[in-house]
């Protein structure tokens, strides 16, 4: 809402400038902030940075960070089969305990908390990825 | 093991470790997960329906008193191990893991 009212008067105020060439009263009702804005290119309007804009988590970074975890956690078997796509009991060879600890990791790792039933749901690489995904506030 | 029973398993296994982690103390901290994670692997191959309901109610029992013991653990304050690492090691902060320091050596 910030935003579109900040663009709104920049643009009146670029309006109003090319209007009238009156230095004297421009000067006058300009704040130093539009100010600035004015001077640079419309191009770089679009530069306002909006805080509450989603995080930028996006899938391959997930999977990798998903995969460097279990790189680390020493009780999977073949390290080779690690890929998107694995399975936590066919590929990785961890059991329903280790699956367990797995996915508590992951949240720890992603600063979320799964719930019971999201989280015994969770048996692939690919699973654990989607549900990062659709967690607004994973990062 | 029937479904609902694995299930209960399962979630009762994550409340637990949930739960020792929220210990203040690096010692209890690390014990209570180990004594998790071996309990739980000791008896991973039980297949009387009849013991798993009474490990899982004595699990359940261990669970109120971690519950107990942690918020009891909370209440005092203590260095930081060496082992723990410091801010910039192992533990990140995230699940309540750093204590802040005591001051020593004001006055």
């Amino acid at each position: 809402m910030y935003r579109t009212t900040l663009l709104r008067s920049i643009r009146c105020a670029t309006q109003a400038t090319s209007r009238a060439q009156r230095p004297a009263v421009q000067t006058a009702f300009r704040t130093p902030f539009v100010q600035s804005r004015i001077s640079t290119p419309a191009s770089s309007i679009s530069a306002v940075r909006c805080y509450a804009s989603s995080s930028s988590l996006n899938q391959d970074e997930i999977t990798g960070r998903i995969i460097d975890l279990l790189k680390n956690f020493d009780k999977v078997q073949d390290a080779t089969k690690l890929a998107p796509t694995a399975h936590f009991t066919k590929d990785l060879g961890l059991d329903s305990l280790d699956t367990v600890e797995v996915v508590m990791a992951i949240e720890e790792e992603f600063s979320i908390e799964i719930p019971d039933k999201e989280a015994d749901a969770i048996h692939s690489v690919n699973q654990a990825v989607e549900y990062i995904l659709a967690q607004p506030d994973a990062h | 093991m029937s479904q609902p029973a694995a299930f209960q398993v399962r979630s009762l296994y994550r409340s637990l470790l949930r739960q020792s982690s929220q210990f203040a103390a690096y010692n209890f901290r690390e014990y209570a997960k180990r004594r998790t994670r071996d309990a739980f692997r000791e008896h991973s191959t039980e297949a009387d329906e009849r013991r798993i309901q009474e490990l899982v109610q004595k699990g359940i029992k261990e669970l109120q008193v971690l519950k107990r013991q942690t918020v009891v653990s909370q209440f005092f304050q203590l260095d930081r191990l060496v082992v723990e690492g410091g801010k910039e090691g192992k533990q990140k902060g995230n699940r309540n893991d750093i204590i802040r320091q005591k001051d020593h050596g004001w006055d």
